[in-house]
């Protein structure tokens, strides 16, 4: 009796802890939305402030989109903002220079995969660790941007029609936004419902025995890299056109945001893993956190410290849930 | 490795704390041509001739020392500051009259510095710093830049309204215009300061685009906000984005470093009405007039000179 009744406590922890990893971070997130609302009743949830957001988010979720298929092969990809950043001056150029809109979108994504592959190539083939690959390219790209302008920013002759991917609207919704909900959609269907995408995570579960398993370890995590370039290079062309401008290092931010991003995605819905609807929450988490602290007029040194703690705060409540 | 990036980082941080200026009117070259008779030969190194703006402040600092019948030599080391200290010691070896630091901290080149000293070679910055052996630096007036933009942006406010601050106080030259334009603002009684943003570089552009469309959020109504300074003309091109972008109107934007998107953006008559540029063709000139003047044995009062800016309007 005693042992059966203790058994079920046991159990009972087990749920609720289960439900605490899963969900905790989730729970934060709508939290912080209603605490938002309820300071800044009318304002926060109104139509204008919801429609800034997801403006704001769109472009770091592109990148933390494609960063999450580099982290589910258990890799990272440090160059994507100075990847986004030389893409965008790609783009601008070419512009300038006179070259079609879509040539040149074309070709600053040809940048971005070209680069992906170049990152790929070290990390796969020449088994240089991601890390340090990553932080070579990003360097090299970086260098890349500002020689390319001479650091300066790329502004004078970019046409009006270049206002589509960054500025323009579809109906109600910022093309932007519309361009991020693409990205979210085709990644998720390649990583959730392909055999190719299946093969990504095992290659992330465990390399060896998918090696073993006969599935082609390289070529899988090459491919990672592909993409997160190209979701780097969309996302500078998408900056570029919303700041009509190419500035040297405009994409920098981008890398530590998206990386933090898949991370919070982590520690929701499954175990551990990277996935596109946690990554997508993330990305949401980390907008409407900035734009709630702004609204309520919060230092901005202060904001700083809080997304830090928010981060700790949910990596640390899924890993407490895990040990017990 | 990380020495690289650590060169990138801090060329990256110089550029956008220099960012580009262009040319102030010509100044007629000064009649007076060398003291001694003696032709002096001037060394000038810099770290950063890929840079425009430094590329700039030197050749107009190449051109009036001709105009006064120096040799003037240039080299560049491509921001190697070790080469650039081989560079110093090659020039005070070939015992030059005096050396010119093009930009780059004189704290990174003690070793040349403490060569052209022992050997009694005056060092002169442009644009660099102070530090062992540098006789005199010359460089901008960063309160000043701070001060004329806040008075021009409170006089077109109509003395009155608020406003908002975009600042990078880690920055030392922008903490200075920043606090120089809050004295300015303080002197309005009827403008208050309702925000001092804190903006990240880098990305200085969207960061401070998303900031501002969060405080046209915050701050609804015509009239909550009447003007945008900005510590850099980055920022203030985000806050002018956000602010056509939202439609709002009578929220005007300054910034600082006369930038050609700056002049751009001022040109069309939208919520960005001024900036104001450094003046390096002014720095170049009177460098050469106050080497010149050492050269006759007039030393200079003090080891920094403040070289005003000049503002950038619509007119």
């Amino acid at each position: 009796m005693q042992t059966e009744s203790s058994l079920s406590t046991t159990q009972l922890r087990q749920d609720a802890n289960r439900w605490l990893r899963t969900y905790g971070t989730f729970i934060g997130f709508l939290a912080m939305i209603v605490i938002f609302s309820l300071l800044r009743p009318g304002v926060f949830l109104s139509p204008n402030n919801l429609r800034n957001i997801t403006e704001q988010v769109a472009i770091l979720a592109i990148v933390a989109t494609t960063m999450t298929v580099v982290m589910v092969v258990g890799d990272f990809d440090l160059s994507v903002g100075a990847l986004a950043s030389l893409s965008g001056v790609v783009v601008a150029d070419l512009l300038i220079q006179g070259v079609g809109l879509w040539p040149a979108v074309l070709a600053a994504l040809a940048v971005g995969a070209t680069a992906g592959l170049f990152n790929g190539l070290l990390v796969a083939y020449f088994g240089l660790s991601a890390f340090v690959a990553t932080l070579a390219t990003m360097t090299a790209f970086r260098g890349l941007s500002l020689f390319y302008t001479n650091g300066s920013t790329l502004f004078s002759g970019i046409p009006e029609s270049f206002r589509l991917f960054g500025q323009s609207f579809t109906g109600p919704i910022p093309n932007s936004v519309l361009i991020m909900l693409a990205v979210l959609a085709v990644t998720w269907f390649v990583l959730e419902q392909t055999t190719f995408g299946r093969r990504l995570y095992a290659v992330g579960g465990n390399a060896q025995a998918s090696y073993l398993a006969g599935l082609n370890v390289r070529a899988l995590r090459l491919s990672a890299f592909v993409i997160s370039g190209l979701g780097a290079a969309l996302a500078g062309v998408v900056l570029t056109s919303r700041l009509f401008s190419a500035h040297p290092t405009a994409g920098e931010p981008l890398m530590l945001n998206s990386i933090a991003a898949v991370f919070l995605g982590m520690t929701m819905f499954r175990e551990g893993e990277p996935h596109v609807p946690g990554t997508f929450v993330g990305v949401l988490l980390l907008g409407v956190m900035s734009n709630g602290l702004n609204i309520l007029q919060v230092n901005s040194y202060i904001q700083l410290v809080l997304t830090g703690v928010i981060i700790l705060l949910a990596v640390l409540l899924s890993g407490l849930a895990r040990r017990g | 490795m990380r020495h690289k990036l650590v060169h990138v980082v801090w060329m990256f941080a110089l550029m956008w704390s220099l960012a580009a200026c262009t040319a102030v009117a010509p100044v007629a070259p000064a009649g007076d041509a060398g003291g001694t008779g003696q032709t002096k030969t001037i060394a000038v190194v810099t770290p950063y001739m890929a840079n425009a703006t430094t590329k700039y402040a030197i050749e107009q600092f190449e051109k009036y020392a001709k105009a006064k019948g120096w040799n003037v030599t240039v080299t560049d080391t491509n921001a190697d500051f070790n080469l650039l200290v081989s560079r110093i010691e090659d020039a005070v070896t070939q015992k030059v009259d005096a050396i010119v630091l093009g930009m780059g901290d004189p704290a990174q080149m003690t070793k040349g510095l403490e060569a052209a000293q022992a050997a009694g070679i005056p060092v002169f910055g442009l644009d660099a710093g102070n530090g062992p052996g540098v006789v005199l630096n010359i460089t901008s007036d960063n309160g000043q830049l701070g001060r004329e933009t806040a008075r021009y942006l409170a006089e077109a406010i109509g003395g009155k309204g608020n406003v908002v601050m975009f600042t990078h106080d880690p920055h030392p030259g922008v903490r200075a215009r920043a606090e120089a334009a809050a004295a300015e603002f303080a002197n309005y009684p009827e403008i208050t300061v309702i925000e001092k943003k804190h903006i990240e570089v880098p990305g200085p552009v969207d960061f401070a685009r998303s900031v501002t469309q969060d405080l046209l959020t915050a701050y609804p109504n015509d009239g909550d906000i009447a003007g945008i300074w900005a510590g850099w003309d980055e920022p203030a091109l985000g806050a002018t984005q956000a602010i056509e972008a939202a439609g709002r109107s009578g929220i005007v934007v300054v910034g600082i470093d006369g930038t050609d998107f700056a002049r751009a953006e001022i040109a069309k008559g939208g919520p960005f009405i001024a900036s104001i540029a450094q003046d390096f063709d002014g720095m170049a000139k009177q460098l050469a007039d106050i080497i010149e003047a050492y050269f006759n044995g007039e030393k200079p009062a003090g080891d920094s000179v403040q070289i005003p800016g000049v503002m950038v309007t619509r007119e």
